[in-house]
């Protein structure tokens, strides 16, 4: 994504926005993109393959011509976790428990990304449902979540 | 490649095993004293001396610490690789048959540090060392794993927790007879489903006792160790198992992990299984991996494990006797000895096959599977038999 302002921040900033997260020179550009609020997934330019988390290498053929892509940001809930107490994080301080889910996402079976969920209660939240890409904010820094899809059947 | 092919087969052994016993409050000492401890013992019940060790594997404290400590002469192999500790177990094996050394001492040394219980902070020593700052609390990622995959294997087979709560009752009705087990007063389901939540669906009594304490064993050949003062238990077979995609979140599914990679291999080159085997050990790190062993080692069908249990459990012992004669985790697991990342189940196991399990013996035990670690980047097993 050649176009995003943010590819302007140095990499010692990005460090300094995201501590705690494993940076590299494989994921900086993943890291970018959440600070223009895209959610980019690596995808081989030669084979089609998504892969997450970012590497330097295409899994299934080994191309190094892999591509931080946006995706939909759309799926299904795969895993579900309320965590009753965690990391000290701003904004969260699990009186009521934090609601983690890790989603397969639509663009490829087995691709899947682990965020909260906002904008729903709780009780809600469960595997199967049906959910789309939100962000929140965290020190100033965006994070992507997810919301779910209203239609969803439970 | 999944293989038959076991060139080490009962041609190492483990010679002895010996343990310092478990606190699941912070003690007064290091983890190398616990370490020493444990390392001592076994070389003297083996009737060795430092200078007979040219091996050394662990983890923490190192190979190179243990031997500065210890005042091992000389070694010729050594190394600390990741828990569990079939790891080092595999690499003992390796080492012993390949000729890189005769007489491993391999130890682990479980620790109460802040990763695994806040309250280790009470000791300021267990404060140093690295930075844990992590990514916070948006993933799935470590001790998360296992909760996430929990929550999954109720959705897909409708299990309700008290499944999850036999597996707990299980081990703490078998630690009240082992001496070195840190949790001992007997478990009830009430008890079990008033634990206070930590990550829904698992609660306190589903995870592992951060602990104190330290085990250690001697791997040498199965010719050597018949020349040693306690019976050998000959390596029938050892591997580990992982897949590509082993990270927690994008593990495949509850039937294509590292548990699967451990069961047919182990199975090819062991010659017994479920049918024949008088002891069996299970990872209990967390409760839902026990679950999944079950199954996945075929002991039963997939969401089979409750099921499993009900028609296996012994109401007067308040535990599991598979087939009215198979005890699962006879020492009563890392759920109740202690969290020792694998080796809790291999001292237990050598020792009842040592004929040296005190009040837990199983009488007459000559076999035993352990299918240990987890899902995602740590599964493993061995079968052990008596020479």
């Amino acid at each position: 994504m050649p176009d995003l302002i943010t590819d302007l921040i140095t990499d010692a900033e990005l460090v300094r926005r995201f501590p705690g997260q494993p940076l590299s020179h494989d994921s900086a550009a993943h890291y970018r993109g959440r600070l223009a609020r895209k959610l980019l997934i690596n995808r081989c330019a030669a084979c089609g393959t998504w892969h997450h988390a970012p590497q330097p290498i295409c899994p299934a053929c080994w191309s190094t011509d892999v591509v931080p892509t946006e995706v939909a940001g759309t799926g299904t809930i795969h895993l579900a976790v309320f965590l009753h107490q965690g990391p000290p994080a701003e904004g969260v301080d699990y009186s009521t428990p934090y609601p983690v889910v890790t989603v397969e996402l639509d663009e490829q079976p087995g691709l899947r990304f682990t965020g909260t969920v906002v904008g729903s209660p709780n009780e809600a939240v469960a595997i199967g449902k049906r959910v789309t890409l939100d962000w929140i904010d965290r020190a100033g820094t965006p994070v992507p979540a997810f919301r779910l899809v209203e239609s969803s059947a439970s | 490649m999944i293989s038959s092919r076991n060139p080490a087969k009962n041609l190492v052994a483990i010679a002895g095993a010996a343990t310092t016993g478990f606190s699941s409050k912070n003690t007064p000492r290091s983890q190398a004293s616990y370490a020493a401890e444990a390392c001592t013992a076994v070389i003297r019940a083996c009737g060795l001396q430092a200078g007979d060790i040219d091996g050394i594997v662990g983890t923490n404290p190192s190979a190179a610490e243990v031997q500065a400590m210890l005042g091992i002469p000389e070694v010729t192999f050594f190394a600390n690789p990741p828990i569990p500790v079939g790891n080092h177990m595999a690499a003992a094996v390796a080492a012993v048959h390949s000729g890189q050394c005769d007489t491993v001492l391999v130890y682990h040394a479980s620790y109460r540090l802040p990763w695994n219980t806040a309250s280790a902070l009470k000791d300021p020593f267990r404060g140093l060392g690295p930075s844990m700052a992590g990514p916070g609390p948006d993933t799935v990622g470590g001790v998360v794993g296992y909760t996430a995959w929990a929550a999954r294997y109720m959705y897909e087979f409708g299990v309700p927790k008290e499944t999850f709560g036999r597996i707990a009752i299980n081990d703490r009705s078998n630690a009240v007879h082992n001496p070195a087990a840190a949790m001992r007063t007997p478990m009830t389901m009430d008890d079990y489903l008033s634990a206070r939540m930590i990550r829904w669906p698992l609660c306190l009594l589903d995870m592992d006792v951060p602990v104190d304490g330290a085990d250690a064993f001697i791997i040498t050949t199965t010719e050597r160790a018949r020349d040693l003062a306690l019976p050998p238990v000959l390596v029938n077979a050892v591997t580990l198992g992982m897949i590509d995609k082993n990270e927690e979140d994008q593990t495949p599914s509850l039937r294509h992990h590292g548990h699967q990679v451990v069961v047919n291999n182990l199975r090819a080159k062991s010659d017994f299984w479920t049918d024949g085997c008088d002891l069996y050990y299970a990872y209990d790190g967390f409760t839902p991996i026990t679950l999944n062993w079950l199954e996945n080692a075929g002991w039963c069908g997939p969401g089979e494990a409750g099921a499993f249990i009900e028609s296996n459990w012994d109401a007067a012992g308040s535990r599991i006797m598979i087939n009215g004669r198979v005890p699962l985790n006879s020492h009563g697991g890392a759920l109740s000895e202690g969290g020792t990342q694998g080796s809790g189940y291999i001292r237990e196991a050598v020792h009842q096959l040592q004929g040296l399990a005190g009040d837990r013996q199983v009488a007459g035990a000559r076999t035993a599977l352990l299918t240990l670690g987890g899902f995602f980047f740590n599964a493993q097993g061995l079968t052990l038999v008596r020479d």
